[in-house]
C-alpha cells in the first residue's frame, strides 16, 4: 500500500515539478514523519501564489490549512484507485486508475481535464523515446521514418 | 503484509456480522473486534491466522441457536475485559488518553459496520438497508435527501448528523478508518515540528542577526532594504526557477534572501498575535529560516525533476531576467 502511494505521489509530483518521499520506508521505523504525511508547505504556498496577483500575501496558517487540505485529497483519491487494483489484483496504481477514481467519486469536473493531460503526457513520453533511440544510429532513425 | 491485511479484514467482516445479527450485544461485539484487530496487528503473521480461525467458529456457532449465543457473546464480553487489562499495563497510558482511544475504537466500529452493509448487498437494494440503520441506530425520521447518506456520528464531533455525496461515502469511511488506525499505532506525529533537521536549526541559531531578527552577512537583505515588498517576493521566485544553474557562491546569498522574503511573509502572524509562535519571536524566526532551508533543498529536486526537454527553455529565459536584474 505504501509504495503504491508513494509512486501516484511521484507522478503528482511530475505536475507541480516537486518531489515527495515514499511513505513506504518510513512506515518500517514505526512512526510517519510529517514531512511524509504532508506535502512540502513551500511547494503548496508557491501553487497557492500563482493565481494571486502579484501583491497578494499568504499567511503561514493559510497554507498550512491549504497542505493538510491537498494532503488529506490525495490519500482520498489515491485510497480510492489503490481499492480498485486491489480488486483487479494489481500492484501499480496508474494514471488511468487515478482518473477512474476521480469519476467515480463526483469529481467529473476534474477528470475529464485529467485523461486530456494525461493522454497528452504520454504522447509526450513517448517522442522523448523515439528521440533517444533516434540518436543513437542512422539505422534507428531509418526505423522511426 | 497484503495477506495478513486481507486476513484481519475478514477478520473483522465476520464479527460485524455478528454485530448485525444481535443488536443487543453491540458494545461486546465491537470492542471484541477492535482489540482483536490490534493484538493480530501487535503479533507476528502465524498468530493471526490462529486468532482469527477461532473467530469464526464462534461465529458459526453463535448464529445456530439463539440462548446459547447470548452465552457466547457474555462469554466474549469477558475475554475481552480480561485482553484490555494487561494492554493498560503495558503502554501505561493517562486516564484520558484511554478514553481517546476508547472514542477511537467506538468509532472504528460503526463506520466498518456500515462499510460491511454497503459492500454485501446489491446497489439496486442499497438505500433500504441504510434507512433501516438509521431508523435503528439513531431513531430519527430524517428526510431522505436525494445522492446524500448520512455519515455515521463521531465521539469527537457535533451531534448534527453530516450528509455527503454518495459517491463519496466509502471513500470517506476507508479514509476514516485508515487515520484512526494510524492514530492507534501511534504513528501519526499531531504537532508540526517548527524544524526538521538539528543541525541545520543549530547553525540557523549561531548565524549573527541584525535589528528586527533578520540574518546579516546577505547580499540581498541590503538591496532589500530599498527595495518594495513585492519587488522582493518577484525576485525570489525568479531566483527560485533557476537555481540549479547558479554558482555555490550565489546559493549562499540565495538561502540568505529566502530568510529575508520568509520574515516578511511571517511579520502578519507576529502582527495578529494569535499564535503560541508569535510569542516567542526568536523560535518563530528560527522556524522560518529553517523552512527556507528545506524550500532550497526542495528547489534543487524541481530542477532535478525538471531536467526535461520541454522544460529547459523555459528555465533559461528565467535564467537570463534573473541576470538583468542581478545588474540592476
Amino acid at each position: 500500500m505504501g509504495d503504491n502511494i508513494g509512486k501516484v505521489l511521484d507522478r503528482e509530483g511530475f505536475k507541480y515539478n516537486f518531489t515527495a518521499s515514499a511513505s513506504g520506508t518510513s512506515a518500517q521505523d514505526g512512526v510517519i514523519k510529517e514531512q511524509d504525511r504532508l506535502l512540502p508547505i513551500a511547494n503548496v504556498g508557491r501553487i497557492m501564489k500563482q493565481i494571486l496577483p502579484p501583491n497578494a500575501k499568504i499567511s503561514k496558517e493559510a497554507k498550512e490549512t491549504m497542505q493538510e487540505s491537498v494532503s488529506e485529497f490525495i490519500s482520498f483519491v489515491t485510497g480510492e484507485a489503490s481499492d480498485k487494483c486491489h480488486k483487479e489484483k494489481r500492484k501499480t496504481v496508474n494514471g488511468d486508475d487515478i482518473c477512474w477514481a476521480l469519476a467515480t467519486l463526483g469529481f467529473d469536473d476534474y477528470s475529464e481535464p485529467l485523461k486530456r493531460y494525461l493522454y497528452k503526457y504520454r504522447e509526450m513520453e513517448g517522442e522523448r523515446a523515439n528521440q533517444n533511440k533516434g540518436s543513437n544510429g542512422y539505422e534507428n532513425n531509418i526505423a522511426n521514418i | 503484509m497484503q495477506t495478513v491485511y486481507l486476513k484481519e479484514h475478514e477478520g473483522n467482516a465476520h464479527n460485524f456480522v455478528g454485530t448485525l445479527s444481535s443488536a443487543a450485544s453491540a458494545p461486546w461485539w465491537s470492542a471484541f473486534g477492535s482489540q482483536s484487530v490490534h493484538q493480530g496487528e501487535s503479533c507476528g503473521q502465524v498468530k493471526p491466522f490462529s486468532l482469527e480461525l477461532p473467530n469464526c467458529i464462534d461465529q458459526l456457532a453463535a448464529t445456530k441457536p439463539l440462548a446459547r449465543g447470548a452465552d457466547q457473546v457474555l462469554g466474549k464480553g469477558h475475554i475481552t475485559q480480561f485482553t484490555i487489562f494487561p494492554d493498560d499495563c503495558k503502554m501505561s497510558d493517562d486516564a484520558q488518553k484511554l478514553q481517546t482511544t476508547m472514542s477511537l475504537q467506538s468509532s472504528l466500529t460503526d463506520p466498518q459496520s456500515r462499510f460491511e452493509i454497503g459492500f454485501s448487498l446489491p446497489t439496486i437494494c442499497a438505500k433500504y438497508p441504510y434507512t433501516d440503520q438509521f431508523y435503528g441506530l439513531f431513531s430519527a425520521y430524517a428526510p431522505q435527501i436525494s445522492g446524500r447518506i448520512m455519515l455515521p456520528l463521531n465521539m469527537t464531533s457535533d451531534d448534527e448528523p453530516i450528509y455527503v455525496n454518495a459517491k463519496q461515502y466509502h471513500g470517506i469511511i476507508r479514509r476514516r478508518q485508515s487515520r484512526a488506525k494510524a492514530v492507534l499505532d501511534h504513528k501519526l506525529t499531531k504537532r508540526r515540528k517548527p524544524y526538521m533537521h538539528e543541525s541545520r536549526h543549530l547553525h540557523a541559531m549561531r548565524r549573527p542577526r541584525g535589528c528586527g531578527g533578520r540574518f546579516l552577512n546577505t547580499k540581498n537583505s541590503v538591496d532589500g532594504n530599498g527595495k518594495i515588498g513585492n519587488e522582493v517576493h518577484k525576485t525570489v521566485g525568479e531566483q527560485l526557477q533557476s537555481s540549479g544553474s547558479q554558482s555555490s557562491e550565489f546559493l549562499q546569498s540565495e538561502v540568505g534572501t529566502f530568510n529575508s522574503s520568509k520574515e516578511t511573509n511571517g511579520s502578519s502572524p507576529n502582527i495578529s498575535g494569535s499564535e503560541v509562535t508569535s510569542m516567542y519571536s526568536r523560535g518563530g524566526l528560527d522556524s522560518f529560516s529553517l523552512n527556507h532551508l528545506g524550500s532550497a533543498v526542495h528547489s534543487f529536486a524541481d530542477m532535478i525533476d525538471g531536467g526535461r526537454g520541454m522544460i529547459i527553455p523555459t528555465k533559461w529565459v528565467a535564467a537570463a531576467g534573473n541576470c538583468c536584474n542581478l545588474k540592476v
